[in-house]
């Protein structure tokens, strides 16, 4: 009996043999969590360029570099995961119509390539061809290649470069949100999963994108002046923290619209669903997802930008705040990546899942992918200043 | 670089961007075998492959030709539908050269646990053991001919054929109970249980002779109905208990 009752342990009622072991595990969870901060990083950039939040500029050019270095990190989990990367291009070449994830390659491939990298060359032109005229040696020429031969900084030339960074952007806005409303479109249109099967899936995962961008940009933003040894622009920081609070309630919101609207229509899997969040998610969703990751930092920055609070206190609250929210996005990818491989579809039992350490979808490698946007990051700031100091100084004055 | 009156810009940009199309329509062009699309959306030529792969199975029906006896025992059994090679391994080169190639007999224990080693997502019914417990190291074909596969005696146990169900029930509310309180059990269902199936209650007065509070119980449950839980008779309404109360789930009372 001993060995039934233990044999019994990982799970409960009743699975079907191809749910003991989960398809899509922490690299599936690291996908999502990435292309949210992209989606985040980017629309937060428009808020300047696009709705002239002026006080956002010191950040502007940081979220934009910020969104190419998670942008090109974002597809190797997901290559990773595949076992066999080159066969990630055969879905490019030979695209099925019917295949969403297919369809979005190509969106991934327009957004990466048309909105972010163009729009980054025509902010940085100016820059790079001054920076391919004053630097020596080998940078020199990797400016000169980056000029891609567009030498022209006369003033009807960096007009056209604004204009058509304006115009960049504005496209780039509803490709942002393509690009993470088709994630939560993907697992919202899995017919056979309640616990994803939902409309709300894409708005929810892009504002929730939205929320862990913008909190992302502004924890880099907050380090970078630290290991710089400048100060935070402080009305940047309110700017950004005031945002941050009206898309964390928009999220929230949504979110709790999704919960209450499942309660209410309560389909015949909404007592495996409860039991889901009551056992196996417990801790991720309620605890990490809504307490720690939502409640507390929400009110940590509403705290922070609207209460009395002095200026060294209020960057500490924005920070840990930030941290948390990052946590809470995190689980909500993993509550609804895992959590939706939890339930067996007889909707009778619950399995477990525990995360390796080791190999290509261990936790090392999924640490190595979180760390790897950081040091491409790094390199693109330091070939590609995003400083805005001396205008932070202006405006100060 | 001179361009005219076009920014230089977008005539960079515009190269860039034909670059890329016709590298793409190129890649396509170069990659994409030349029979995909054929018949559908994959490599026509993906056909041909596997049919020039060895054979390695030969069927049933090849079996038949010399072993008749034993196919056609095993046609009338439990072992139906499962095919000779499922446990005699591929035999297509057996049946090119009979005499020298002989496929394996399996006769110790690590074939059948494969299907009937206890596994609680496998059907209600279909015959299941705790491999190390039952008869550890003796050969399964000792008491079972995998040809005619019957159990060597009638299982006493409900928990032979029901592990599932029982593993619920024994940390359920209803563990002291025996399966025929509620069940009545035909006796051919020992036989033929597919033939005959045990019945079940179909009412919530049976239930009411524990659960409610004027219920009457018999002698063997007087005991355990008096800890039971107690309802009205028309706590339910139109339902039936176990609508919402399944009573083998150790979450009986949910």
């Amino acid at each position: 009996m001993d060995q039934v009752i233990s044999a019994l342990d990982p799970f409960t009622g009743f699975i079907y043999p191809n749910e003991y072991h989960l398809q899509w595990e922490l690299l599936i969870v690291l996908y999502p969590y990435l292309t949210g901060l992209v989606a985040g990083a980017f629309i937060l950039a428009s808020l300047e360029r696009v709705f002239q939040v002026k006080a956002l500029l010191p950040v502007y050019r940081l979220a934009l570099l910020s969104a190419l270095a998670f942008l090109m990190v974002a597809p190797l989990p997901l290559m990773s995961h595949l076992g066999h990367p080159e066969r990630a291009l055969e879905m490019l070449a030979t695209p099925h119509t019917t295949s969403a994830m297919a369809m979005f390659g190509f969106v991934y491939a327009w957004y990466l390539m048309v909105v972010l990298l163009v729009e980054i060359w025509f902010d940085y032109r100016a820059d790079i061809v001054h920076l391919s005229n004053s630097t020596k040696g080998v940078f020199k020429y990797v400016y000169k290649v980056l000029t891609l031969g567009a030498t022209d900084v006369s003033p009807k030339a960096l007009d056209f470069d604004d204009k058509a960074g304006k115009l960049i952007t504005i496209i780039g806005i509803p490709s942002a949100f393509m690009l993470h409303g088709y994630v939560g479109f993907i697992f919202g249109s899995i017919k056979a999963n309640p616990w994803w099967s939902s409309v709300l899936m894409p708005i929810v995962f892009l504002f929730s994108a939205i929320v862990s961008g913008m909190a992302a940009v502004l924890l880099i933003y907050m380090v970078t002046c630290m290991i710089r040894w400048k100060p935070i622009d402080m009305s940047c920081v309110n700017k950004l923290s005031e945002f941050l609070i009206y898309a964390m309630l928009v999220d929230f919101t949504l979110e709790f619209l999704d919960f209450i609207h499942r309660l209410y229509e309560s389909e015949e899997s909404i007592h495996i669903l409860g039991q889901l969040i009551a056992d196996r998610l417990f801790l991720s969703l309620v605890i990490l997802q809504v307490l720690i990751g939502g409640l507390l930092p929400l009110f940590g920055l509403v705290m922070g930008r609207f209460g009395k609070l002095p200026d060294e206190l209020r960057r500490m609250v924005y920070f840990i705040s930030c941290v948390l929210i990052q946590v809470g996005i995190f689980s909500m990818r993993w509550n609804v990546v895992i959590g939706g491989q939890m339930f067996s579809k007889s909707l009778r039992g619950l399995t477990v899942y525990k995360v390796h350490m080791l190999g290509f979808e261990g936790l090392f490698a999924a640490i190595g992918f979180l760390i790897l946007p950081l040091i491409i990051l790094t390199v693109l700031v330091k070939l590609l200043p995003p400083w805005v100091d001396k205008h932070s100084e202006k405006a100060a004055a | 670089m001179k361009t005219g009156k076009v920014p230089q810009q977008l005539v960079v940009l515009g190269c860039i961007a034909a670059v890329v199309v016709i590298g793409f329509f190129t890649m396509r062009a170069l990659l994409i075998p030349k029979s995909f699309g054929k018949y559908g959306h994959y490599r026509a030529d993906a056909i041909e492959d596997v049919r020039a792969l060895p054979i390695s199975y030969a069927g049933v029906s090849a079996c038949a030709e010399c072993h008749d006896e034993v196919v056609k025992k095993k046609a009338t059994g439990f072992h139906r539908n499962v095919s000779c090679e499922v446990c005699h391994g591929p035999a297509a080169n057996h049946i090119e050269d009979p005499t020298a190639i002989k496929p394996p007999a399996p006769r110790l224990r690590e074939g059948c646990p494969l299907c009937h080693n206890y596994n609680p997502s496998r059907p209600t019914g279909f015959p299941q053991i705790i491999t190390v417990q039952h008869n550890p190291g003796k050969p399964c074909m000792t008491c079972h001919n995998p040809h005619d596969p019957v159990p060597p005696v009638t299982p006493k146990e409900c928990s032979a054929c029901h592990r599932s169900i029982w593993n619920q029930k024994s940390v359920s509310h209803h563990a002291p109970l025996e399966c025929t309180t509620c069940h009545t059990v035909p006796k051919e269902h020992f036989k033929n249980p597919r033939l005959n199936v045990v019945g079940k209650p179909t009412n919530n007065e049976f239930r009411g002779k524990c659960h409610s509070k004027d219920g009457q119980p018999g002698k063997e449950l007087l005991d355990l109905s008096k800890v039971a839980p107690k309802i009205e008779m028309l706590h339910a309404g139109r339902y039936r208990c176990w609508d919402c109360h399944y009573p083998h789930s150790p979450e009986g009372r949910q």
